[in-house]
């Protein structure tokens, strides 16, 4: 797409959201909504022209992602926090129908319990122990902060001069066909599932024998050549012979998730654990609150003299 | 144009991700990230800050599962994983600290804490 089209859709989109965070009165975030929205929309419209192929596939990625960033919105411009974290629930389901999308299933749920479910949880805790008084809060029932954004205009200044240089990056480098589907790319990935089941020992003879049920060994990693997937086995009697898998047999997201992190990032995953571990940790040693206890106090919470006995 | 045409047939036959969905993902992942940004520059709110540094997380992973879904290679997922991760350490850690500042101003507003000495 020629730039300055892409300049200008980015420059819609900021006005917009620029309304939509400094807007008082609810016509001017009317305003600022449209504004945005129309921005947006010139942005995908652009991208969608530039590239040929089919409409059909995208259809229900594109109505996942304008949900997700229409809600992304909304958590940096509401002004009440409770209502800011909803929305990014609301974020990261649309984001877990995007990784649906993707063929990523085993991150897309495990992205609504971690985050919608244990993360985003304990962002409502804070934002609830930390309440500001019903009586201190202002005309809205949220305070001045949450009313009021710091620099706005320079902050989206920096953010879509961000996203320009991104989107005109992709484009560029689409137009030198770095990063779309070139042959080399697309003849990999196509093996890759088939390498990913030749890794998978036991995966490999269930599915074989599937196909043809006599299969006692497989012999050979399955081979793809001319988008036919060859596999060597030897059969009850103890002849070898070749056997074609179907497209269907490729292993599922969850096994070739799995096998990628034990056997290819063990140390990572290790620490990772460890991570996980330390900030428990800090967490402990921040909120500790220190008690200060008399003589008696802390000899009867030690159990060591005096106080009821039960 | 041979080449364009054995690459669709093996988008076809092998069921890879075509070139218009991954263009959209790679925007979104963007727009997440900035807006993300943008969020984290203009908030005055501490806990709404370190939520919009999970939206730019959540662009980032979109990103990369994008880019492991067009290799048909599983480290995309593997790396969102360890950013699950880093999010829950960093919610623990980072939310215990905004108590903590919490209790001694009696405000969210990270603007109290410009100036950084002791109170």
């Amino acid at each position: 797409m020629p730039a300055t089209t892409l300049y200008s859709a980015c420059v819609a989109s900021a006005i917009g959201l620029y309304l939509l965070m400094r807007g008082t009165g609810g016509g001017v975030r009317g305003m600022g909504t449209i504004v945005a929205l129309g921005g947006l929309g010139w942005l995908l419209s652009e991208t969608f022209a530039s590239i040929d192929g089919d409409v059909g596939p995208t259809i229900a990625p594109l109505i996942f992602g304008v949900i997700a960033v229409m809600a992304a919105v909304r958590v940096i411009t509401h002004r009440r926090p409770v209502f800011a974290a909803l929305y990014f629930i609301l974020v990261v389901i649309a984001s877990a129908g995007l990784f649906l999308m993707l063929h990523a299933e085993f991150m897309a749920f495990a992205l609504i319990i971690v985050y919608a479910g244990a993360i985003l949880i304990t962002y409502m805790f804070v934002l609830m122990l930390a309440q500001q008084s019903p009586t201190d809060a202002g005309d809205s029932g949220s305070a001045w902060y949450d009313r009021t954004p710091r620099e706005p205009a320079i902050a989206l200044l920096a953010g879509f001069i961000l996203l320009a240089t991104l989107v005109e990056a992709m484009d560029n480098s689409r137009a030198r066909h770095f990063d779309t589907m070139t042959e080399t790319v697309a003849t990999r990935a196509a093996e890759q599932p088939w390498i990913d089941l030749g890794r998978l020992p036991r995966e490999l003879l269930r599915t074989a024998q599937d196909v043809d049920p006599d299969v006692v060994d497989v012999l050979s990693a399955p081979r793809l050549d001319d988008g036919i997937v060859r596999l060597s086995v030897r059969l009850h009697g103890g002849t070898e012979t070749e056997i074609t898998l179907p497209q269907s047999s490729q292993p599922s997201n969850t096994r070739v998730v799995g096998l990628a992190l034990v056997a290819d990032y063990p140390v990572s995953l290790e620490l990772a654990g460890v991570i996980l571990l330390m900030a428990m940790f800090g967490a402990v040693v921040l909120c500790r609150k220190q008690i200060e206890l008399g003589e008696d106090e802390a000899q009867q919470a030690a159990g060591i003299s005096g106080g009821p006995q039960s | 144009m041979t080449t364009l045409g054995t690459v669709s047939s093996l988008i076809a036959q092998a069921d890879l991700i075509d070139p218009k969905s991954m263009q959209l993902m790679l925007i979104f992942s963007a727009l997440l990230f900035v807006i993300g940004l943008v969020g984290f520059l203009t908030r005055r709110n501490m806990i709404i800050m370190f939520l919009c540094t999970e939206l730019m997380f959540q662009g980032a992973a979109l990103a990369m599962v994008a880019f492991g879904r067009m290799h048909m290679d599983a480290s995309g997922q593997v790396f969102v994983i360890f950013i699950l991760t880093v999010a829950a350490a960093e919610a623990a850690l980072a939310l215990g600290l905004v108590i903590l500042l919490y209790r001694k101003r009696d405000t969210l507003d990270a603007e109290a804490w410009s100036e950084l000495r002791e109170c």
